[in-house]
C-alpha cells in the first residue's frame, strides 16, 4: 500500500509538472488559427524534433516493442527498421510542404488536396477518413494510460481514473495552447522517455543475467532461434519486408505527422530534423533489451499477453524500488500522452477545417474556428474516453482501415506536390481502387506471398493512376485530332 | 552539381532501406560475431541507423551547410 503511494505520488508530480510546462508554454500566438495550429509556422529544429519523434512513439511502441522481441525475437528489428526510414519522407516531402503551405496557406492535407485537385468534396473526405483513422488511434493511447496505471499501482488507482488523469492534462494543456503546449510538453516527455528507458534496458539486463552481452550469450545457448530471423514465430522476409516499406513510407501520410510539416520555420528546419531523426529510433533499443530479457526468464511460464512483459519484468522480476516503478510508470506515460496531445490537436482541426469547414461553418470568422477547434479537442477527448471504457474490439479494425485508406493517398499527395500532370480522375480511381484492394486482402482474402496488403494495395493504385494518364492522354490526342481534321 | 547530388542522395536513401530489408538483411542474418555484446543482425541495424544518419548529415552539410541557400 506504501508502495503503492509512492508510486502514485511520483507519477501525479510528474503529470503535475507536465501540466505547468504545457500551459506555460501558451504565447501570444494562441489567438489565431495558424499560430493554434502551426505554431505560426514558426516552429524551429529542437522542438519539431521532440513532435516528431514523440509523434511515432506512441504507448505502442514503448510496450509492443519490447512485446515483440519477447514474443518473435528477431522480428522486433521490424520497428528499428522503419523508423529509421521515416525521415527519408521528411526529407523528400517536407520541404515543398512547408513551401506550399506557407505560399497558399494550408494548415491540413486536405486543404493541399482540395485546392491542388480543385475539389472540395476530395480534401472534405480526406477529413473524414483522417478523423476516423485519429479517434481510434487516441483511443488505444487513453487506454493505454489506464491499464499503466491501473497495472504499476496495484489497482490503486482503477482503469477509468488513471485514463481520465492523463488525458485531462492532455486536454488541457492543447486546448490552452496548441501546438506550442505540445511542442514544449513534448521536449520534456521525449528526454523523459529516452532517460528512463535506457536505465530500464540496461540495469534489467545487468541484474539478471550480468549484462547485455553476457544476457545475449545465454539466449544463444538455450533458444537461438529468437536472434535471428525468421525468428521464434516464424515470420518469412516477405511481409518483414513489405511490412517495413508499408510503415515507413506510408507513415508520412498520417494527418498528425503530414501536418506538422507546416508548422517548420523553413524546409531547411526539416531538413535538419530528418537528419537527426535516426538518433530517436536509438530509443527502442533498451526497450528491446527487456523483451529480450524476458524470453529466458518466462521460459518455462509464457506471458498471456506479450505487451505486458515490460511491467512485469519492472514490477516482479527486477524487483526495483517503488521510486523506480514510479519513474516507469511516467515515461510510459509520456509515451501515450505525448502521441495523444497530437492525436486530440489534430482530429479536431481536421474535423473543423476539413469536414465542418466547406460544410456546416461555411464562413465562419477566424475567432470561431479557433474556437470551435479548441472545444473540439475536449469533445474528440471524451468521445476517445468513452470508447477506451466501452473497449470495443472493433476499435482496432476501425484503426487498421483507416490506416489502409490513408495510406492510398500517396499518389495523390505526390501528384500535389511535384506532378502537376497527375489529373484529379487517375488520382482518385487509383485511391479508390487501391483503398478497396486493401479493405478485401485485409478482411476478406488474405494477401498474395503473405506479403503485407499494404504494398499490393500501393502497386494497384499507382497501376490505375499510370494506366488512367495513358488512356486520358490517348483520348485527349485522338479528340484533337479530330477537331484539326 | 544538383542532378548528381540527388543521385547520391537517392542511393543513400535506397541503400539504406534495401539493408534493413530482403535482400540486405539476409547477409547479416547470423548470431555470430556478437560485436558491443549483441547478435550480428542486430547490430547490423544499429550500425545502418548511424550509416543513414550520417549520410543525412553529409548531404545537409553539402546543401544547407554554405550560407548560399538559406
Amino acid at each position: 500500500m506504501i508502495d503503492s503511494l509512492i508510486i502514485v505520488g511520483i507519477t501525479l508530480t510528474y503529470l503535475a509538472g507536465v501540466l505547468w510546462v504545457g500551459l506555460r508554454a501558451r504565447g501570444q500566438q494562441n489567438s489565431s488559427l495558424e499560430g493554434y495550429v502551426a505554431g505560426g509556422r514558426h516552429v524551429g529544429v529542437v522542438i519539431l524534433f521532440f513532435i516528431l519523434g514523440a509523434e511515432i512513439f506512441s504507448a505502442f511502441a514503448f510496450l509492443g516493442a519490447p512485446g515483440w522481441a519477447y514474443q518473435h525475437g528477431a522480428p522486433a528489428f521490424y520497428i528499428l527498421a522503419y523508423l529509421s526510414l521515416v525521415p527519408i519522407t521528411i526529407w523528400a516531402l517536407g520541404p515543398r510542404v512547408a513551401a506550399l503551405g506557407r505560399e497558399r496557406g494550408y494548415l491540413t492535407q486536405g486543404d493541399m488536396i482540395a485546392d491542388h485537385y480543385r475539389s472540395k468534396p476530395l480534401g472534405f473526405l480526406a477529413g473524414v477518413i483522417g478523423v476516423l483513422a485519429l479517434v481510434p488511434y487516441l483511443t488505444i493511447q487513453i487506454a493505454g494510460a489506464g491499464l499503466l496505471f491501473q497495472a504499476a499501482t496495484d489497482g490503486l488507482v482503477p482503469f477509468w481514473l488513471g485514463a481520465l488523469l492523463a488525458f485531462l492534462v492532455v486536454a488541457a494543456y492543447v486546448f490552452c495552447s496548441g501546438l506550442s503546449g505540445i511542442g514544449w510538453t513534448n521536449l520534456v516527455q521525449g528526454i523523459m522517455m529516452i532517460a528512463i528507458a535506457w536505465f530500464l534496458g540496461l540495469s534489467i539486463s545487468e541484474r539478471l543475467y550480468g549484462g547485455v552481452g553476457e544476457m545475449f550469450a545465454q539466449i544463444q545457448q538455450a533458444a537461438p532461434e529468437y536472434l535471428t530471423l525468421p525468428g521464434a514465430t516464424g515470420m518469412d522476409w516477405g511481409y518483414f519486408s513489405t511490412a517495413v516499406l508499408v510503415s515507413a513510407f506510408g507513415g508520412a501520410m498520417w494527418p498528425h505527422l503530414f501536418m506538422k510539416f507546416y508548422s517548420a520555420d523553413s524546409g531547411k528546419t526539416l531538413r535538419k530534423v530528418s537528419v537527426f531523426y535516426p538518433l530517436y529510433a536509438y530509443l527502442l533499443v533498451p526497450l528491446l533489451f527487456i523483451g529480450f530479457a524476458g524470453i529466458l526468464v518466462f521460459a518455462d511460464t509464457p506471458l498471456a499477453r506479450a505487451d505486458t512483459v515490460l511491467l512485469r519484468m519492472v514490477m516482479e522480476v527486477a524487483d526495483f524500488s517503488p521510486w523506480v516503478i514510479g519513474l516507469m510508470l511516467s515515461g510510459a506515460l509520456a509515451a501515450a500522452m505525448s502521441t495523444g496531445a497530437n492525436l486530440a490537436h489534430t482530429a479536431a482541426i481536421v474535423l473543423v477545417r476539413d469536414v465542418a469547414g466547406p460544410t456546416l461553418m461555411k464562413g465562419a470568422s477566424e475567432q470561431t474556428v479557433v474556437s470551435a477547434t479548441r472545444w473540439s479537442v475536449l469533445g474528440l477527448s471524451l468521445i476517445a474516453y468513452l470508447f477506451a471504457l466501452a473497449n470495443p474490439a472493433s476499435l482496432v479494425l476501425l484503426l487498421l482501415g483507416a490506416y489502409g485508406l490513408i495510406v492510398q493517398l500517396f499518389p495523390m499527395v505526390i501528384g500535389a506536390l511535384f506532378m502537376p500532370r497527375l489529373r484529379r480522375a487517375s488520382v482518385m480511381a487509383g485511391a479508390l481502387v487501391g483503398s478497396l484492394a486493401y479493405l478485401l486482402m485485409d478482411f476478406v482474402w488474405s494477401s498474395p506471398l503473405g506479403w503485407h496488403a499494404g504494398v499490393w494495395a500501393m502497386l494497384l493504385n499507382v497501376l490505375v493512376v499510370a494506366v488512367w494518364q495513358g488512356a486520358t492522354r490517348a483520348g485527349d490526342a485522338a479528340l484533337s485530332r479530330t477537331q484539326h481534321s | 552539381m544538383n542532378k548528381t547530388y540527388h543521385w547520391l542522395v537517392g542511393l543513400h536513401f535506397t541503400l539504406c532501406t534495401l539493408a534493413m530489408i530482403w535482400p540486405g538483411a539476409l547477409i547479416a542474418n547470423r548470431i555470430e560475431p556478437m560485436l558491443l555484446g549483441l547478435p550480428f543482425l542486430f547490430f547490423w541495424y544499429i550500425l545502418w541507423m548511424l550509416v543513414l544518419f550520417a549520410g543525412m548529415w553529409v548531404a545537409f552539410v553539402v546543401r544547407h551547410g554554405g550560407r548560399h541557400h538559406d
